[in-house]
């Protein structure tokens, strides 16, 4: 039995959980919102396309640039590694464990089947660590499960290699090498530039603010795209589901954000940051309003166009007062 | 929060969930403090909206901040939980 010693902590997200638990491992302190914080993990989408059955959101940068944005600022060199070949695969990471290296792994959340049934769903972009081997199981620590747990060789197997949108293909990540000295003003202050960036400024009529406003408009449309009360309830109360659940960090990742205004504020020593940092959480009670709005009407089949037209207040309120919130914030590390 | 026991904060807490959820048939005394709020064992009954309305109405009450989905999950684990959760949170402000 190989198990390298390794922390294990519970987190808000798989993938700001998974890159910063690496990170501490390798001696790097730093927080999970303070990785979220500078990798600008923040963010809005709503998308309409081919790509989904029904119109959706994101509340967070997409998966994989927590990672490339903590490489790029705080200068960390990660290994990365997808897979044609299952059994290269498994190989490799056999050969990094046997090295004594905690690595990261991309899955598909519904192998996980140490988490209640209830909550496994097939998501591909699931975030554990693998950090041991025994004779037929591995030894995972996964930011969602209290403590350190196992999976069965061939269930982490599948997990990787699952197919679908955005499949894994068997990736793999860990750090390579940290920088002897990390300017950490710096990149807190380019990951809050980059945020405001994009959810201001950043030219596609679908992200950020005008994301936030198109969600808006449409969702009064929904009716009309959905094949009758029953699938609109459902896709009406997948907006809770969005926001609250499914890694999301729990508020949209406002409380998630509002942490690190509130770390980056001590950092640079700045105590206009802490008043953001207030204003940030209360933007995240304005988001599970509108969670719990969502959920009640669809479980009440509440769904008139009175309601819709509420639920797109709501949403559009929001937009106003991220607008206002992103610009200050913009204006503070100017 | 004023000083109480965990025994007044725990019926309290009781009193809460009965009082937000609109749940007139049960009486607080007939409410296992360990069984999983959310099992199919609890006379409660609950599901995950239940579940929304609770935080946000901890969170009004005892002025504490249940951040993220994995918190949220230990926390409403168990009216035993909330109540670690609420002292806890509370010492904090200390």
């Amino acid at each position: 039995m190989k198990e390298i010693v390794f922390e294990h902590r519970m987190a808000a997200h798989c993938e700001t959980g998974t890159v910063t638990a690496l990170l501490n491992h390798g001696g790097l302190e730093i927080t999970e919102p303070m990785v979220f914080g500078i990798a600008s993990g923040i963010f809005f989408g709503y998308f309409e396309s081919s790509n989904f059955s029904f119109p959706t959101f994101i509340v967070r940068n997409k998966p994989g640039s927590i990672r490339k944005n903590i490489s790029k600022r705080l200068g960390v060199k990660f290994y990365e590694q997808k897979f044609h070949d299952p059994l290269k695969g498994e190989r490799i990471l056999n050969e990094l464990i046997s090295k004594e290296i905690p690595t990261a792994a991309q899955v598909d959340f519904y192998y996980m089947d140490y988490m209640p049934e209830y909550q496994r769903v097939h998501i591909n972009v699931h975030f554990i660590n693998v950090i041991g081997k025994n004779e037929n199981t591995y030894l995972v620590s996964d930011s969602y499960y209290p403590k350190k747990t196992e999976l069965k060789i061939g269930t982490l197997n599948k997990a990787r290699f699952a197919g679908g949108f955005m499949a894994p293909k068997g990736f793999l990540f860990y750090p390579l090498s940290l920088p002897s000295e990390i300017n950490f003003e710096k990149a807190i202050i380019r990951g809050i530039r980059k945020a405001s960036y994009n959810m201001l400024k950043l030219p596609v009529p679908f992200v950020g603010i005008k994301g936030m406003r198109k969600f808006a408009r449409n969702v009064k449309d929904w009716p009309k795209i959905s094949r009758d009360i029953d699938h609109l309830s459902h896709e009406i109360m997948r907006i809770n589901i969005l926001l609250e659940d499914q890694g999301t960090g729990g508020a949209g990742f406002r409380y998630l954000y509002a942490t690190f205004l509130q770390q980056a504020a001590l950092k640079l020593n700045e105590e206009s940051l802490k008043n953001m940092s207030k204003r940030m959480m209360l933007i995240g009670d304005s988001w599970r309003n509108i969670s719990y709005f969502a959920a009640k009407a669809g479980k009440n089949r509440d769904l008139g166009p009175e309601r819709l037209g509420e639920l797109s207040d709501m949403i559009n309120a929001r937009a106003d007062e991220e607008h206002q919130f992103f610009s200050d914030l913009a204006r503070l590390v100017k | 929060m004023e000083a109480k026991s965990i025994e007044e904060l725990k019926k309290e807490i009781k009193l809460l969930i009965l009082d937000t959820l609109n749940i007139k048939n049960i009486q607080p005394d007939t409410m296992d403090e360990s069984i999983p709020l959310f099992s199919k064992e609890n006379i409660l009954n609950l599901d995950s909206i239940d579940g929304i309305e609770l935080i946000m109405a901890i969170q009004k009450n005892y002025h504490v901040r249940i951040g993220d989905q994995n918190l949220a999950r230990n926390v409403l684990e168990s009216i035993n939980t909330i109540a670690d959760f609420v002292v806890t949170e509370s010492r904090k402000k200390l």
